[in-house]
């Protein structure tokens, strides 16, 4: 049953490749789950070494890439396999290893590193667990929880109280370690309620401490009283040095701070330390990841990518809630921000709700920015603008609004000097788009 | 003469679920642009009931159930103050989850019944986590002895709403619009929202106002009214930009007669 599947995969990736509509997608996990539920399972318990998921809100497509290149780098002959895409719910994660099996659905990987969708992690992770035997290693990176996609998944809170129940019956296992956000107190009280092993990362930066709250804080009460949580410092959102006076609850220590990092922004040190301490635990020695560190890294695609466009450089940020939107915004003031493209969609890879936009601090952006807004609500962005300023504003605000993206990109490249970047935010799908009009072709 | 306006902002840090600020910022920029001097004031656990009363203005947002249940406890404690002022015409608009407080009880998602203001005559329950949020853009019409027909304005409100609660409207109160697409108050009787003199309690959430400026300037005349005993005219701005965003949501979903009055 497991062979006629897998060639029916790789077949529809072939075609979908081949007529350049992109990598194939979650078509063949799609087809192959309907007609077996336990294909992840199939695959999952070939894996030599172990399994390494990345879960959270914001920076796991590039943690999860950063932990593969450490462990590419750590052997001559070490097969990864990855959900390199970010297509990270169950079909995504079949398409995967389909893509990555040999006909007869063989896996000869030594790791798994999997991406996966915060309200996923509940299901698959039992999965994982009852297929692999108890030599081999599961390594669970738990990076954030911001508010992302309300719509389709409701709260915050609901996220984390499901992540910890999975984590508690996590508990019996002795192969099984976390790698979890002490920064982030609703991570971090995972775990103090799993028997797994915890190794907390975080940073010790107090010079670069934010000077004022932002707007888009999620869970600053505590997650085990409901006291408002006192914070020494916040590094951005909710992440920062905190604690609770009312029941003593307050964030772990960490491990020291390890690695410098080629990608500019504060949320890439989590993503850095995060994927240095999975490597460790999965074995890999400290010489080689600071190696890797610093030579090789290039950003997954979508973040921070830098592309050629008419002669004008182009960075583009995946921009899809507010803590990480505030977060990226900032990094590119610090840059000298002087043209900016957002690109807001409403499908339902970015979320159908774009509440969300007035969360975040355009306010901070400098008067003197060209901004340009564009994508299915560009409507909504540039209402947002509007709003950012104090003194009356005709029907013309300052920024442009474009519906048609290529129009959008285009006028807005034009405007960006020879020595200048142009910064594009976009969602997820407005990414895809931004990315095909600027290389031709679809993701990878 | 130079207008002032207090605007009390509940719980910003416990109510503030999903972009609900919005209505905040909105609010305050029509107000900056007409020189009306705002103030917005955040009322908290500590705030003291002769500071809440001096407010022009009650705007509340959406809280998860944890926060909720956080906020109504001190709610309780100063409902008399609340009462008194809505009596007194003193305007409001809870959006989100925010309605839910004002009526009777809220029944939550683990069936705990939370005693609500009474402020309103409805009910609220949650039928519990597994079932079906309503959620979606939404169209609602204002209904018919609708008193901000005021101007050459849209009878119709756009938005967005996401909500596990269903709730059920008593003889008292009366809805604030007809759902022309959505759920509404419970996805059953096309009721949206509630009104009460002149505090408006209604399903969308976040940044209603915005793309609704004929209802924040409502807000905003209202309030100026009671304050200062007497009609206000306010000055019109230029919502061109506003009404695109307006009409892009009617023709997303498909409501092609925008009657005006």
């Amino acid at each position: 049953m497991i062979i006629p599947l897998i060639l029916i995969g790789k077949i529809i990736r072939f075609i979908s490749k081949s007529l350049n509509l992109g990598n194939g997608g979650t078509w063949p996990g799609e087809i192959a789950l309907t007609f077996n539920d336990r294909i992840l399972e199939h695959f999952v318990s070939q894996v030599e070494k172990g399994v390494i998921i990345v879960a959270g809100t914001n920076g796991k497509t590039t943690t999860s890439l950063m932990i593969r290149k450490f462990l590419e780098k750590s052997g001559k002959d070490v097969k990864v396999v990855h959900n390199q895409s970010g297509a990270n719910i169950e079909n995504g994660l079949v398409s995967a290893f389909i893509s990555q099996s040999s006909a007869k659905g063989r896996i000869y990987a030594k790791w798994a590193v999997l991406e996966v969708d915060e309200n996923v992690l509940p299901v698959v992770l039992p999965k994982i667990n009852r297929c692999l035997d108890a030599k081999k290693k599961i390594i669970v990176v738990l990076l954030n929880l911001f508010r992302d996609q309300l719509d389709r998944y409701g709260e915050v809170d609901l996220i984390a109280r499901k992540w910890q129940n999975v984590l508690a019956h996590q508990s019996k296992k002795e192969n099984t370690t976390l790698i979890l956000n002490a920064d982030d107190p609703l991570v971090a009280y995972i775990g103090g309620k799993t028997k797994a092993r915890s190794i907390y990362f975080g940073l010790d930066k107090p010079e670069v401490y934010l000077k004022t709250y932002e707007h888009a804080t999620d869970s600053i009460y505590c997650p085990s009283c409901g006291q408002k949580l006192d914070y020494e410092g916040v590094y951005f959102s909710h992440l920062g040095k905190w604690s609770c006076k009312n029941c003593g609850l307050h964030r772990p220590a960490v491990k020291s701070d390890v690695l410098t990092f080629p990608l500019a922004g504060i949320y890439n040190l989590y993503n850095s330390q995060a994927a240095y301490w999975a490597a460790i635990e999965a074995g890999v020695g400290t010489d080689i990841l600071k190696s890797v560190a610093v030579s090789d890294f290039m950003p997954a695609f979508g973040r921070q990518e830098e592309i050629e466009y008419k002669g004008k450089k182009i960075k583009i940020f995946l921009a899809k809630n507010p803590a990480g939107f505030n977060a990226a915004l900032r990094t590119v003031i610090d840059l000298r921000l002087h043209n900016i493209l957002l690109v807001l969609n409403d499908r339902i890879p970015d979320g159908r709700d774009v509440s969300w936009i007035w969360d975040v601090d355009f306010e901070m952006i400098p008067g003197k920015v060209q901004i340009t807004v564009s994508g299915d609500r560009a409507y909504d962005v540039g209402l947002r603008i509007k709003y950012t300023s104090e003194k009356v504003q005709t029907a013309n605000i300052k920024c442009q609004i474009e519906e048609n993206l290529e129009r959008a990109i285009n006028s807005s490249t034009a405007r960006t000097a020879k020595s200048d970047v142009l910064y594009v935010f976009a969602t997820y799908s407005a990414m895809l788009e931004v990315r095909k009009i600027l290389t031709g072709r679809k993701i990878l | 003469m130079n207008f002032q306006l207090k605007i009390g902002w509940l719980y910003p840090d416990l109510m503030s679920t999903y972009g609900d600020r919005g209505n905040i910022i909105c609010l305050k920029r029509r107000c900056q642009w007409r020189r009306i001097n705002i103030n917005v004031f955040n009322i908290d656990r500590d705030t003291r009931e002769a500071e809440i009363a001096k407010c022009d203005l009650i705007m509340g947002g959406g809280a998860q159930d944890r926060q909720q249940s956080i906020v109504i406890t001190d709610l309780h404690q100063k409902v008399s103050i609340y009462k008194e002022m809505f009596e007194r015409g003193v305007p409001g608009l809870f959006v989100c989850g925010s309605p839910q407080l004002l009526g009777h009880y809220y029944m939550t998602g683990d069936g705990k019944e939370l005693e609500g203001l009474g402020i309103f005559d409805f009910v609220t329950r949650h039928f519990g986590n597994d079932k079906p949020r309503c959620i979606g853009n939404t169209v609602g019409r204002l209904t018919g002895d609708w008193q901000f027909r005021v101007g050459n304005l849209r009878d119709t409100i756009v938005g967005f709403e996401n909500h596990g609660g269903r709730t059920y409207l008593g003889k008292d109160v009366k809805p604030f619009a007809k759902v022309i697409k959505g759920y509404g108050n419970n996805g059953e009787d096309k009721t949206e929202g509630a009104v009460y003199k002149n505090v408006i309690a209604c399903y969308f959430h976040g940044p209603f106002l915005p793309k609704n400026p004929h209802i924040a300037d409502w807000l905003i005349s209202k309030s100026l009214e009671i304050r200062y005993k007497k009609e206000i005219k306010l000055e019109p701005l230029d919502d061109t930009l506003e009404w695109k965003a307006h009409d892009f949501i009617l023709k997303k979903l498909k409501v092609y007669k925008v009657e005006s009055f």
